[in-house]
């Protein structure tokens, strides 16, 4: 063990005696490493904010009927328990499923026609940009209908619905308070998402039925079971929107997904990883030839000194480890400067391109599992590299070497 | 630069008498028929007839170049492996007799590297010092290999020497006479029982070569350590007290030049 540590010992006074060729050795490890860390945080960083925008975004999880069909209530209870479905709510006829609205409180008097979109307990859509409404008489507009009627979330806005029986036109209001707006990017159309109920007694009024729970005229709707002609449906991940889409197309439903772009993410991730791949193995095969030369040549050029330590009686156990030590004294420094250099080129990348940034969003950036496999990939094959150099030097005779002056 | 009074030599250990020279007691080295040949153009081949090295005996090989002093110095050094040997034992207190020849047939070069580093000290011609290393480091390099106290030894040793002002220089800091005393030093500092030079004194000036040898001699003896020396010199090392092994050159054929060891 002394041996061992002596030997250690010497070789880092070696290491540090010659402090300009190991200051050689250490920047070319982070002239190689460096750019390569750069490239991988690029690739990681771009992928990883794209990955997250899709995950992040609502709309890509979800999951639309293209046309309309029948969907019975068991339909929707079945549809519901199916593992990666995360939302599912029945969506009324479109035609019927739209309603005006006026904001009184306004200097001049705003009218808007908006559609109902249905929500209800859990919706991704809402729970991500606003809340959910608890109140029936609640609503959330989306950006542009807000706009439009020049109102905010606490006002109170009527909605009005309008039917036309034997000729004859009637209308019903309803009070409903602006429980929150929706940002711009979250819904393009005019729309106020409400309750099911409020959507379902709305396609009964136009049908010419009452309803008892808003209070409004008409014979009262005969019991049968409610077909449902669409639905909103989002499933828990990206990776389920596939597998659900294709459940759907079985049973004979045509759905709308992003699927093509989350592919295009995913396929722009393969092309990334294998570009680096190819790069990472042609710059760590040339550093692992420029590693085990240099290795070499030193113990070549030291094989004196080397030749009197074996003189001393140091045995060839202990002396491979002389190259070996030292190539993993550069591994450790060269790794810390390429962080450094890293590090100093990632702040300037994500500054440079900051204005293309949401907060917590990255152009480039690297996993603290990164660095470790850097840095455990870089010592492995320095270790690696220097081995041969330390048989070599396990082999110096001393007899021949330690008279050459 | 004064020579330090033997008295100023005197690390804990010193306490103890100084090995005596004793011609009955066990040989350090006893080899017989030892051979061994370089092969080339013209074939060297140096062969040891007999050849006994008793403990705290002073002996010098003495030849010109290439007799094969240094080959012979090697061999007993055990950085050497010998082509043939009727007999290569090793013996230094406390260890049992080595076979060195049964080392190396066995190719049990860490047995031998160890004694090396524990029985046998080695001072080169151009000193053989690490440059990485300061002088004090040097000296200390087999004491902390061996796990060895620093119980002021050293220190002492480097007083004796004259070099104990430099022991924190590097070698490339102190002159060709210091190198080679900082060389005596190592070889001795971690106590063995034999000490090889190799022409110790052949790159100093006559005046500083007499004195420094003049010094090792007094060293050993206090010591009580076996001194092999190869040298040229016949005169000089008999003044100083050594044994003499001479060595019998006959080129036989134009293919082979043959070295005998007279011991």
């Amino acid at each position: 063990m002394h041996r061992f540590k002596t030997i250690v010992s010497i070789s880092l006074r070696d290491y540090f005696h010659e402090r300009l060729l190991s200051a050689c050795a250490i920047l070319g490890l982070a002239a190689v490493l460096a750019p390569l860390l750069v490239i991988f945080g690029v690739k990681s960083g771009i992928i990883s904010t794209l990955t997250d925008r899709l995950v992040g975004d609502p709309r890509n999880l979800e999951i639309t009927a293209v046309g309309s069909g029948q969907f019975s209530p068991e339909w929707f209870d079945r549809m519901s328990a199916k593992p990666g479905v995360d939302f599912l709510i029945p969506q009324t006829r479109s035609i019927a499923a739209t309603m005006v609205l006026v904001d009184r409180g306004a200097s001049l008097p705003a009218t808007l026609p908006v559609d109902l979109i249905p929500t209800g307990k859990g919706d991704p859509l809402l729970e991500k940009y606003a809340s959910v409404p608890e109140e029936v008489s609640a609503v959330v507009l989306s950006a542009s209908a807000a706009r439009k009627l020049q109102t905010e979330a606490g006002r109170t806005v009527v909605g009005k619905v309008g039917r036309s029986v034997q000729g004859q036109k009637e209308q019903v209001d309803i009070a409903l308070t602006v429980s929150a707006v929706l940002p711009p990017e979250a819904f393009f159309r005019d729309a106020a998402f409400v309750d099911i109920a409020l959507l379902e007694a709305t396609e009964d009024y136009r049908d010419g039925f009452g309803s008892e729970r808003f209070g409004w005229p008409g014979k009262p709707k005969p019991r049968s079971a409610r077909s449902y002609p669409g639905f909103r449906m989002y499933s828990d991940t990206i990776d389920d929107v596939a597998s659900l889409a294709a459940a759907l197309n079985e049973q004979g439903v045509e759905v709308y997904t992003r699927a093509a772009e989350i592919e295009v993410v995913r396929s722009l991730d393969r092309s990334f990883t294998l570009i680096f791949r190819l790069i990472a193995v042609v710059a760590i095969c040339g550093y692992f030839a420029s590693m085990a030369s240099n290795v070499l040549a030193n113990v070549n050029r030291k094989s004196r000194h080397l030749g009197v330590v074996r003189l001393i009686g140091f045995s060839t156990r202990n002396i491979v480890w002389f190259p070996i030590v030292q190539a993993a004294a550069t591994a450790v420094l060269g790794t810390a400067a390429a962080f450094l250099l890293y590090g100093a080129t990632e702040l300037v990348i994500n500054v440079v391109f900051g204005q293309y940034l949401a907060e917590g969003e990255y152009v480039c950036r690297l996993a603290f599992r990164h660095y470790l496999a850097a840095f455990s990939l870089t010592l492995a094959m320095s270790v690696l590299a220097s081995s041969f150099a330390g048989l070599r030097t396990a082999k110096i005779e001393p007899s021949k070497v330690i008279r050459d002056v | 630069m004064n020579k330090a009074p033997a008295a100023a030599f005197s690390g804990p250990k010193d306490g103890a008498p100084a090995r005596e020279s004793d011609p009955g007691g066990a040989p350090v080295f006893l080899t017989r028929n030892v051979r061994k040949v370089w092969p080339g153009e013209t074939d060297f081949v140096l062969t040891i007839p007999e050849l006994v090295a008793r403990p705290a005996e002073k002996m010098a090989l003495v030849g010109f170049s290439g007799c094969g002093k240094s080959t012979l110095l090697d061999l007993l050094a055990l950085i050497l492996r010998p082509d043939e040997a009727g007999c290569f034992m090793f013996h230094a207190d406390p260890d049992p007799p080595l076979d060195v020849i049964g080392c190396w047939q066995d190719n049990d070069l860490n047995r031998l590297a160890l004694t090396r580093m524990q029985r046998i000290g080695y001072v080169l011609q151009t000193g053989g010092l690490l440059p990485f290393l300061s002088v004090g480091d040097n000296i200390r390099l087999s004491r902390q290999a061996l796990g060895l106290a620093d119980d002021g030894y050293v220190e002492a040793l480097a007083e004796r020497l004259g070099i104990r002002p430099h022991l924190k220089k590097f070698p490339s800091q102190i002159s060709v006479g210091e190198r080679q005393r900082v060389a005596i030093a190592r070889a001795m500092a971690h106590e063995p029982a034999v000490v090889m030079a190799d022409e110790p004194t052949a790159s100093l000036d006559p005046f500083n070569a007499e004195r420094i040898m003049r010094l090792f001699t007094d060293l050993v003896e206090d010591r009580g350590v076996t001194l092999i020396v190869a040298t040229h010199e016949w005169d000089r090392v008999r003044e100083l007290g050594f044994r003499r092994v001479r060595f019998e050159l006959d080129r036989e054929t134009d293919r082979s030049v043959h070295s005998r060891v007279i011991g």
